[in-house]
């Protein structure tokens, strides 16, 4: 009789602890239930050799066999560079724009909501629709880039049909698509800044570039590790619009990792082999996010 | 004193300025959509472009008779609702469990959360075709609605964490004193207050999923297909049907940039929560 309350504590200690699980694992448990089988099976795969002509007697064990071809094949290899290029020279790109235009958007502008939400419209924007619409706008013969630049006395551009600038028009497409997100962390991030460091220097006399060097960047530092790094992470792994746009061509010239794979996946399937390409996205893709989870880590504490 | 005052005035000027140019250049090549989509056909390509034309509805009349666009459009807005509901209602609890309770391994288990969207899905719609091809999903809307789990479950969470984290503890722990339960005060207390806040989560939820592209290329054909790949559709092996694509383009657009000026706010606020100290 006297152990009752005693259970009853006990019992409400023990239900206290498991709340938290109650409330976060239904979510971890349907992620878990769909990702484990494909990701697991893919692994397997990635060591086998899987090709539409061998489908139907066996799946033999080819080692690492998949991953040393992919490293000795041209294409892979290119696809790799292309894709790092392409990641470098358009987060650049949609960094110092993205700044640029946070530094604008922090003065107390009139009609700041609408100039906000007109910003923000190009990250909403289906990418099948952003793809095709730029292909029309970046054609060679009636596109109304190349009409406009002709206005203002500069010659007809090959974007799509030249592989120099194959790549140049997808990082364009990019940064009209993407800018607004860096914008608008940045701007977020500027925001919380504290103001007392920015009155001090403006008394000492720090002109508006000095601060800027000296104040505001290493202050958003961490803000701006973050919001590149999230941006790497989706650049990375891009494929509806460089799809739409040139299908990865000319002649390969924009053919990242993500259509590199499809071709094999999707156009040869040769599954084992593009399995074997998957996973050395999805440990670049852990890198770029393991740094990303000690940066945020760094701005929580 | 006027020398400093005409400087001020030109930098103001200077910076309106360069945000016009911003916003028009933002919205330049979506209205440029637009107004293309109601072009006769024989001015779509007309150098130097014409902007002074008699609109019809030509393109639109064809993208419906033409297909089977209304059914596609169904299969669009059931997928990306379904998949919403329960990205959301999974998410809200988790995000909650997350913003609530200070445990062991809180923020790791959050980043955690966040990998499968990080996925690139080229890398896992290989074996999902398999698996789905041997459950026959290959082609329903189930395959679809599993498939855009994987990211908008990690987008809910991410979000409502965000949103239930500036909910003051005090009003739920006075509930909680009255002899509320947790989930009591989790429905009666957080869920009301955060309410926006889900809101926008479920737009943005419902955004992604209804433009997503590849899963539903590679996963669906002609039963099950969804907007984007009914759009791509209109590039047939003779032509590619300009008129047809930009006014398929302008109705799969138009609920997403409806939505997305409306929870505007909210969703900056929700998605720059995570890059963002305070």
């Amino acid at each position: 009789m006297l152990s009752t309350p005693s259970w009853r504590h006990r019992w409400l200690q023990f239900k206290r602890r498991i709340e938290p699980a109650l409330f976060i694992s239904p979510a971890f448990i349907v992620i878990a239930l769909i990702l484990v089988y494909p990701l697991a099976y893919s692994f397997w795969l990635s060591f086998h050799e899987w090709t539409l002509r061998g489908f139907r007697k066996c799946v033999p064990f080819v080692g690492l066999e998949n991953y040393i071809e992919l490293f000795k094949n041209p294409d892979f290899v290119s696809s790799l560079r292309i894709t790092t290029t392409f990641v470098i020279v358009a987060v650049g790109i949609e960094f110092v724009l993205g700044m640029g235009l946070a530094l604008l958007l922090h003065h107390d502008l009139r009609g700041r909501n609408f100039i906000r939400a007109m910003i923000l419209l190009p990250m909403m924007c289906t990418n099948v629709v952003i793809g095709l619409t730029w292909r029309l706008l970046l054609n060679y013969e009636f596109g109304l880039v190349n009409y406009y630049l002709g206005v203002l006395g500069v010659e007809p551009l090959e974007w799509l049909s030249k592989p120099a600038m194959a790549l140049p028009a997808v990082v364009l497409v990019d940064v009209w698509n993407t800018t607004s997100f860096v914008a608008l962390l940045l701007l977020a991030g500027l925001q919380a800044l504290p103001e007392e460091p920015f009155e001090a220097a403006r008394i000492d006399g720090a002109s508006a570039v000095q601060s800027f060097f000296f104040l505001t960047l290493p202050l958003l530092r961490q803000t701006i590790l973050v919001v590149l790094l999230w941006r790497m992470i989706d650049t990375f792994r891009i494929f509806d619009v460089i799809y739409l746009l040139t299908a990865g061509g000319p002649a390969r010239a924009t053919e990242t990792v993500s259509i590199y794979v499809y071709r094999y996946g999707f156009q040869s399937f040769n599954l084992g082999y593009a399995s074997a390409a998957s996973y050395i996205m999805i440990v670049i893709m852990l890198i770029i996010a393991g740094v990303l989870a000690r940066s945020i880590g760094r701005l929580e504490s | 004193m006027s020398r400093y005052r005409l400087m001020r005035i030109v930098k103001e000027i200077l910076i309106y300025l360069a945000v016009i140019i911003a916003v028009i250049l933002s919205i330049a090549p979506i209205l440029y959509l637009f107004i293309t989509s109601f072009k006769p056909a024989e001015l779509t390509f007309s150098v130097p472009p014409v902007w002074n034309f008699r609109p019809t509805l030509q393109n639109y009349y064809d993208v419906f008779v033409g297909g089977k666009f209304t059914k596609y459009f169904m299969n669009s807005l059931i997928v990306a609702s379904t998949t919403t509901i329960i990205a959301v209602v999974l998410g809200s609890f988790a995000g909650y469990g997350f913003a609530r309770f200070p445990f062991r391994g809180n923020y790791a288990l959050r980043l955690g959360s966040l990998l499968p969207q990080m996925l690139p899905p080229i890398t896992i719609i290989v074996p999902l075709y398999v698996l789905f091809n041997s459950m026959k999903l290959i082609d329903t809307q189930w395959a679809l609605i599993i498939s855009y789990l994987t990211f908008s479950i990690p987008l809910s969470i991410w979000m409502a964490t965000s949103f239930f984290a500036d909910v003051p503890v005090e009003l739920e722990e006075s509930a909680m004193i009255d002899g509320c339960t947790r989930l009591g005060a989790f429905f009666r207390i957080s869920v009301p207050i955060t309410a926006p806040g889900l809101a926008a989560t479920a737009i943005l939820s419902f955004i992604y999923c209804w433009n997503e592209f590849l899963y539903a290329v590679i996963l669906t054909g002609r039963d099950a297909r969804t907007l984007p790949v009914t759009i791509t559709s209109f590039m047939t092996n003779k032509a590619i049907l300009w008129g047809r694509i930009a006014a398929s383009g302008s109705l799969v657009l138009l609920p997403v940039l409806i939505f997305a000026l409306v929870a505007q706010r909210y969703l900056v606020r929700g998605l720059s929560r995570g890059a963002v100290k305070g």
